[in-house]
């Protein structure tokens, strides 16, 4: 044929233009993947190469249990000292054992993830070597057996043979691709040039703070099948759930929330808030409690001092005639809060005033005026707080020389703008304020 | 018999020993929590809820109980009597028992909900509240509580998991003492 050699030529030049692209591209993706750079990359990348040592298939990276949380800032610290990288992976598993890298060694048991593979790769090319020998020595026998006037049964059955063999190939593949997507593990955004992308759970948590709540309950859950004990999630998904009336499955989901991470401060204030309206009060100060000894972000304070749960749960404990249980939350309020600014003062005041307000209704002498002292103080450090001046105008009622402090304090809270409804029902039953 | 047959059941007795092998190994967390004992204690040492310094390096020549504990965390709740009740036996007074040095530390906790913790339920040990995080990675701590007991050499005699018992802990003890015992005599 005078086509003959061109065509090879070209076979061999698409073959060698395959090869270039091949090599090219995985060395394109090697240089790509270059080291990260700050130290923030670094933790970050180390991070995710370590398992967390008490969660199920999660990193450090993703984990936000206090263990986690621990050995992650030992990792920024030693990275900020200027340790390699293999000085952090040395000392993680020195003390938490190679199960913790998710890089297995060649040593031992470990290293048959890295053998096997390549056994298993070396038997499929031997197999599939002997497979393709044995058809082509068949090929041309059959061909003949064809042309020598057989009625055709051979060449049928080689065919048939072959076509079996090839779809059994096929099916091996099909199930080594898909053994080997299942233990590669998931791809996370900005992971993958292929596979399944899936969003990560810091995405999935900011989408669900602004859903609707049948949506993100929807979202948290999805948080959850990805992370079993993320603690936001849970806590999250348990006040939505409460909000939304579904009281059992809420508490059931704040008590996870907080058996996964007690120190995870909001879900003190959901469950508190919960036990609460539940009638257990002990429990919810109990919650109030602990919370007072983490380290809560600022709008957790914000969140207590305008719901005013802690003087709610306080009220609550010294109507049931719990007095001490209800003084030591709200001195734990009072202890634990660093009343530095001006920002903090209204809450402090309103801590007082309950505290204050719940030692004069004792009606006992010595405590009353404790309660007095209490309120005085409460006034000084917030003079516009509505309790402060009602309970401490209510209080002094009964004491003849208060007479023109209680004036002065019904009169500074007429003047205030928006005062409580009960408190001022309060005062006009009792005749301090005209109705 | 034919040579397919062969490499496959040569194939399948293969898989069968690794799944054998794999199927008896103990758990992972097993393993993350079974290593140090045995080993040089790694380094203990901070300013203490009284504004002291402590260093575990100190205290060569006693034994050392080394607690890693959390107010919030139940079984650390539990178990505090049981290490009240092991620390005042062991405090010195009484010269037929061993001395041995407790030291609480704290794992991801305020200082001021750990002296809370202390007033309520007694213990007048050493406790470093702050600065720890180090401190319980070097120690290879999975989850609070756990208890390591040290001996004089300063080596890593038992590790406890979970929530003490006094009678468990004088029971480490005794064989810790043992051990001692024959070291000495062996040498």
């Amino acid at each position: 044929m005078n086509g003959g050699p061109a065509r090879t030529d070209w076979g061999r030049a698409i073959w060698l233009l395959v090869l270039v692209v091949v090599v090219g591209s995985l060395v394109v993706s090697e240089v790509a993947d270059q080291a990260p750079r700050t130290n923030a990359d670094r933790v970050h990348a180390l991070a995710g190469d370590f398992a967390c040592p008490v969660c199920q298939g999660q990193s450090l990276g993703e984990s936000d249990v206090p263990i986690a949380r621990t050995i992650r800032s030992t990792i920024r610290t030693m990275v900020d000292e200027g340790r390699t990288d293999a000085e952090v992976r040395t000392m993680l598993v020195d003390r938490f054992g190679e199960d913790i890298d998710y890089t297995p060694t060649g040593r031992g048991l470990t290293g048959l993830v890295w053998v096997l593979p390549v056994l298993a790769a070396a038997a499929a090319l031997t197999g599939v070597s002997l497979a393709v020998a044995r058809w082509t020595s068949g090929w041309p026998r059959s061909q003949e057996g064809s042309a020598g006037g057989s009625d055709g049964v051979g060449t049928s059955g080689n065919t048939s043979n072959r076509n079996l063999a090839l779809v059994g190939v096929a099916v091996v593949a099909v199930l080594a691709g898909v053994l080997v997507a299942r233990t590669a593990g998931d791809r996370t955004a900005g992971n993958a040039l292929t596979g399944d992308i899936r969003s990560s759970t810091r995405t999935l948590l900011a989408e669900a703070g602004v859903a609707a709540p049948a949506d993100a309950d929807a979202l948290y859950t999805r948080v959850l099948e990805i992370q079993p004990s993320n603690v936001e999630a849970l806590a999250y998904r348990g006040w939505s759930r409460w909000r939304t009336g579904d009281r059992v499955a809420a508490l059931v989901d704040l008590d996870d929330a907080v058996a996964s991470d007690g120190a995870f401060a909001d879900v003190r204030v959901f469950r508190a808030s919960a036990r609460h309206a539940e009638g257990d009060h002990v429990g919810a100060a109990v919650d109030l409690t602990v919370l007072d000894g983490l380290d809560a972000p600022p709008i957790v304070g914000d969140l207590l001092a305008t719901s005013r749960l802690r003087q709610r749960i306080a009220g609550a404990l010294a109507s049931e005639g719990e007095l001490l249980a209800a003084l030591e939350l709200l001195d734990s309020g009072l202890d634990a809060a660093e009343w530095v600014g001006a920002s903090r003062q209204p809450e402090r005041a309103a801590l007082l005033a309950e505290r204050g307000w719940l030692l004069a209704s004792t009606r006992v002498p010595e405590l009353v005026e404790r309660g007095l002292a209490g309120l005085d103080e409460a006034v000084v450090v917030g003079p516009t707080d509505p309790y402060a001046l009602a309970y401490r105008a209510v209080v002094g009622m009964s004491v003849p020389a208060r007479a023109d402090q209680v004036a002065a304090d019904v009169q500074a809270f007429a003047v205030l703008e928006d005062p409580p409804a009960d408190l001022t029902a309060s005062l006009i039953s009792l005749g301090l304020l005209d109705g | 018999m034919n040579p397919v047959r062969r490499a496959a059941l040569v194939v399948g007795l293969v898989l069968a020993v690794l799944v054998m092998v794999f199927a008896t190994r103990e758990a992972v967390r097993d393993r993350m929590t079974t290593h140090l004992v045995g080993a040089v204690a790694p380094p203990v040492a901070g300013i203490t809820l009284d504004g002291t310094v402590w260093d575990i390096d100190d205290q060569r020549g006693r034994w050392v109980l080394v607690n890693f504990f959390s107010t919030t965390c139940v079984p650390c709740i539990e178990e505090h009597p049981e290490l009240v009740a092991f620390a005042e036996v062991h405090d010195g007074s009484d010269p037929a028992v061993p001395e041995v040095r407790v030291v609480s530390v704290a794992f991801d906790d305020r200082s001021s909900a750990i002296s809370r913790f202390f007033g309520e339920h007694g213990g007048g040990w050493p406790v470093l509240p702050a600065d720890t995080g180090r401190i319980a990675v070097d120690w290879g701590v999975v989850a609070v509580p756990e208890s390591y007991l040290v001996t004089p050499s300063g080596h890593v005699a038992a590790k406890v998991v979970g929530g003490v018992v006094r009678d468990d802990l004088e029971g480490l003890l005794d064989r810790g003492l043992a051990a001692v015992a024959g070291d000495r005599t062996g040498s």
